[in-house]
């Protein structure tokens, strides 16, 4: 059965705060970002840094930590949703770079908050079909480059960074999934032009200020409204769909790491789904939300901290961009996170 | 509910001062009407008035009486 063997997780080095971006919004104090948001700083990528070289680096911690020689990488799965180029595929710039082997196979996965456990999936049909014995599960992201700076609704929220995961046999054992998906909402949050679609023109590069947040054609946008009412319909629904599969209850469940993705939305969440705050994990005030690297990075932070313990059933669920939606649930047995 | 119990529960979504707003203010010039207002209001009309509210049905809103009406 696939686990989890190892993550390290890397960021860049530049601290936004919430001064810096209250002194640019004006109407909004520092104060008022983080009570709403939870977000104290987010890390934001150097202007020549992108998600690759992020998603290496982390990657590179696990192999400094010796718990796997590159060679043994049978396989590197790459979430992003900035990528170095349209084609090649960065999982193929990210075999080269880590000097992996030429027999390891490649490919990205283009999705954002849902994508760590939609790469655990995948990650864990590889492993348990043979196709790969050791996977590199690497969820990296720099919204910060597709975000205008006056744009408030997005730049409050996001900071850039990167996770590495190692799955292979053993380890924290990954369960069953229950994974959903609503195309019907891909409006709610979209970069609407760059692609083949709607192409880049003058026109998609002219600024505009859409209530007071000011962005382009080809920058991220984010109905916020809209995702949170998403969220409250959907989370809930998926927990108890992965609970029903895995027989067990909510009670059972030792703890809940959901997708970092404020604190508004996550504190809703876990009073509707009666959770206590000691088995809910937040931990991303000093960060902001990553993206697909929200829930390595919180899972890494719960490990070193002690959170995670031996014989723990952890529900992982990740909802965001797509709109896409996904819970898994890791059984850490005698297995938290030693060398192997 | 009565209308002044409705919108001091408006109010307090929209971290607004108390007597600050009016049945009849439209909503696009209320500078706390902002994003993190309207998910105040999703989750104060689900918690005080029991009613689901849709990013569809919010867009709908123009005046602060629109939201009274629904609050019911």
């Amino acid at each position: 059965m696939a686990g989890i063997l190892a993550i390290e997780y890397v960021l860049p080095e530049y601290k936004l705060s919430n001064e810096e971006l209250a002194d640019v919004y004006q109407v909004w104090t520092a104060e008022k970002i983080s009570k709403k948001t939870g977000i104290n700083e987010r890390r934001i990528a150097g202007e020549k840094e992108t998600a690759v070289d992020l998603g290496v680096a982390a990657a590179e911690k696990l192999f400094d930590s010796r718990i796997i020689d590159r060679e043994e990488v049978g396989f590197v799965l790459f979430v992003t949703q900035s990528p170095d180029y349209i084609l090649p595929t960065s999982a193929c710039i990210i075999q080269e770079r880590l000097r992996l082997s030429k027999n390891c196979g490649a490919f990205d996965i283009n999705l954002g908050c849902s994508g760590f456990v939609y790469g655990l999936a995948a990650a864990k049909g590889l492993v348990e079909s043979g196709i790969a014995g050791k996977v590199l599960l690497i969820t990296a992201e720099t919204y910060s480059k597709h975000i205008n700076p006056l744009d408030r609704s997005t730049r409050t929220i996001f900071g850039d960074g990167a996770a590495a995961a190692l799955i292979g046999g053993g380890g924290m054992k990954i369960g069953s999934f229950a994974l959903g998906t609503d195309g019907t909402g891909r409006d709610l949050l979209m970069i609407p032009s760059g692609g083949m679609r709607t192409p880049r023109s003058k026109e998609t590069s002219k600024e505009k200020n859409a209530g007071g947040n000011i962005r382009s054609g080809e920058q991220l946008f984010m109905d916020g409204t809209g995702i949170f009412e998403f969220t409250i319909r959907e989370v809930p629904k998926n927990v108890e769909q992965i609970l029903q599969k895995e027989g067990l209850t909510n009670q059972e469940i030792d703890l809940f790491i959901f997708h970092q993705a404020n604190k508004f939305m996550l504190d809703y969440l876990r009073k509707t789904m009666n959770i206590e705050k000691d088995r809910f994990y937040m931990n991303f005030s000093d960060i902001g939300n990553t993206v697909s690297a929200t829930i390595p990075i919180a899972m890494k932070r719960a490990m070193d901290e002690k959170i995670i313990g031996r014989g723990q059933n952890i529900l992982l669920c990740g909802f965001g961009v797509g709109l896409s939606w996904g819970s898994t649930i890791i059984k850490t047995g005698d297995y938290v996170g030693e060398r192997v | 509910m009565e209308e002044s119990k409705k919108l001091a529960l408006l109010e307090e979504a929209f971290e607004m001062e108390e007597g600050e707003l009016k049945a009849d203010m439209e909503l696009d010039g209320i500078d706390d009407y902002n994003s993190m207002a309207k998910l105040a209001l999703i989750v104060m009309m689900n918690d005080e008035c029991g009613k689901q509210l849709t990013n569809e049905q919010i867009k709908g809103f123009n005046k602060v009486q629109d939201i009274l009406d629904y609050m019911g």
